[in-house]
């Protein structure tokens, strides 16, 4: 890994372990991907194989994880670390328009 | 448009006596007035001067807690009554919430789809502190940090009395938040210009921008001493962000800050719109669509997110916008 994107996702990994307050290290694997790893799980990150309709593939020892966009993978690397984590989906309110 | 200026403040601050002030000027005998008082008795509408029929006592419980929506049928009450002539034209709503309320789900329920009837519209957060005990409140009470922290103008309130500590308070107040606008009210008087100056994220004029962001803030300011942990900071990205940069941006930051993020606000530069700014305002994971300024407020073209939160850090917001924008860019390069 070492695309001025791969770079970004690893510091943003690095200081989403932080801003989650989860105990655990990330290191560069020899394939390329991504290592991290916790008391308790180790969560794997690389690039999707080119066969499938994903950009990312986000492992742990349960299952592989499909992910579209770097912020699908945190969506992922969260709830493998971060199981108590209630995420919430953004909503957008109309305002009404300035003339009325 | 008709604005909405919700006036927070704790117990004691001064807020019935800054609204009381306030509608006595000439300039806003057209407000409309809505006070949640939280308990028994209420007595906050005996202390404010203003036409009965455009006055609104709710004292069905706290606003922040269960009556948001005695809230949004009081304002469509007010505007059907508005229409029927039964009360008169007003031309802005003033809420004053209770001394105990969390802002923070009041603005929540104003933003929401259905939350306001049409013409009506969230303009801004004042927020009343007392010179003399606001620095203990903000000591022993998250609620009135919560309600320095999200407010666009802050008023300083009973500076009249003379045991105040406005150096350590005036600290406090900037490192919860750098970006309002701090005003004294001696014997509850300020300059009501100042005061409802915010403008609608909606209807900015480019000239308007500054002030509602708050000043040029470069800042980052926290207090953490506080077990909220609230931090106030400002993003700056010299380089425009392509708009599907921005879309996932905020929803990565709401589906990871969820209710920790207070309020967003800010002006961006989009790629694709590089003379027309984008202004984005939200509260927790609530965003109204961007308003599109039609010109730039200055030659600063620099988009600005002012970032106000519970534990949000600034270092994080910096990296989930790079990873997003290098993704972005390796996508459009065709990887």
């Amino acid at each position: 890994m070492s695309s001025e994107l791969e770079v970004a996702v690893e510091a943003l990994l690095a200081h989403s372990l932080d801003a989650w307050r989860v105990c655990a290290n990330i290191s560069r694997e020899a394939d390329g991907g991504l290592l991290i790893v916790a008391a308790d799980k180790r969560v794997h990150i690389a690039r999707a194989p080119p066969n499938l309709p994903f950009r990312w593939a986000v492992a742990d020892a349960e299952r592989t994880r499909g992910a579209s966009s770097v912020t699908g993978v945190l969506r992922h690397v969260r709830a493998a670390l971060d199981p108590n984590h209630r995420s919430v989906r953004l909503r957008i309110e109309p305002l009404p328009p300035a003339s009325s | 448009m008709i604005p909405i200026v919700v006036l927070t403040g704790f117990l004691g601050s001064g807020k019935t006596t800054l609204l009381g002030r306030l509608l006595r000027h000439p300039d806003f005998a057209r407000t409309a007035v809505i006070i949640n008082e939280f308990g028994e008795v209420g007595l906050d509408h005996d202390l404010v001067a203003v036409s009965e029929e455009s006055f609104i006592e709710l004292k069905t419980g706290c606003l922040c807690c269960a009556a948001r929506g005695d809230l949004a049928l009081t304002l469509e009450d007010l505007l059907r009554r508005r229409a029927a002539g039964t009360v008169s034209p007003f031309e802005r709503v003033a809420i004053e919430t209770s001394g105990l309320a969390d802002p923070a789900p009041i603005l929540h329920a104003l933003m929401r789809e259905g939350g306001l009837a049409a013409p009506l519209a969230l303009c801004g957060v004042v927020a009343t502190v007392d010179a003399v005990n606001g620095l203990a409140t903000l000591e022993r009470y998250p609620e009135s940090v919560k309600q320095v922290a999200v407010a666009d103008r802050l008023i300083l309130t009973k500076t009249d009395l003379g045991q105040t500590q406005p150096g350590d308070l005036s600290a406090c107040l900037a490192a919860l938040n750098p970006t309002a606008i701090r005003l004294e009210a001696s014997f509850g008087n300020v300059d009501p210009a100042r005061l409802f100056d915010m403008g609608l994220p909606a209807s900015l004029r480019a000239r308007d921008v500054p002030t509602w962001l708050g000043s040029d803030v470069h800042t980052h300011a926290s207090f953490k001493n506080h077990p909220a942990h609230l931090s106030c900071f400002t993003i700056l990205r010299a380089v425009p962000l392509k708009a599907v940069t921005l879309t996932l941006f905020l929803e990565a930051l709401a589906e990871h800050c969820g209710g920790d993020l207070l309020r967003l606000k800010g002006i961006v530069n989009i790629a694709e719109s590089p003379d027309r700014p984008a202004v984005i305002h939200g509260v927790q994971h609530v965003f109204h669509p961007p308003a599109w300024l039609d010109r730039w407020p200055s030659a600063d073209r620099r988009s600005r997110l002012v970032v106000i939160g519970r534990g949000i850090q600034q270092p994080w917001i910096e990296a989930l916008i790079d990873a997003i924008e290098a993704e972005v860019a390796e996508v459009a390069a065709g990887a």
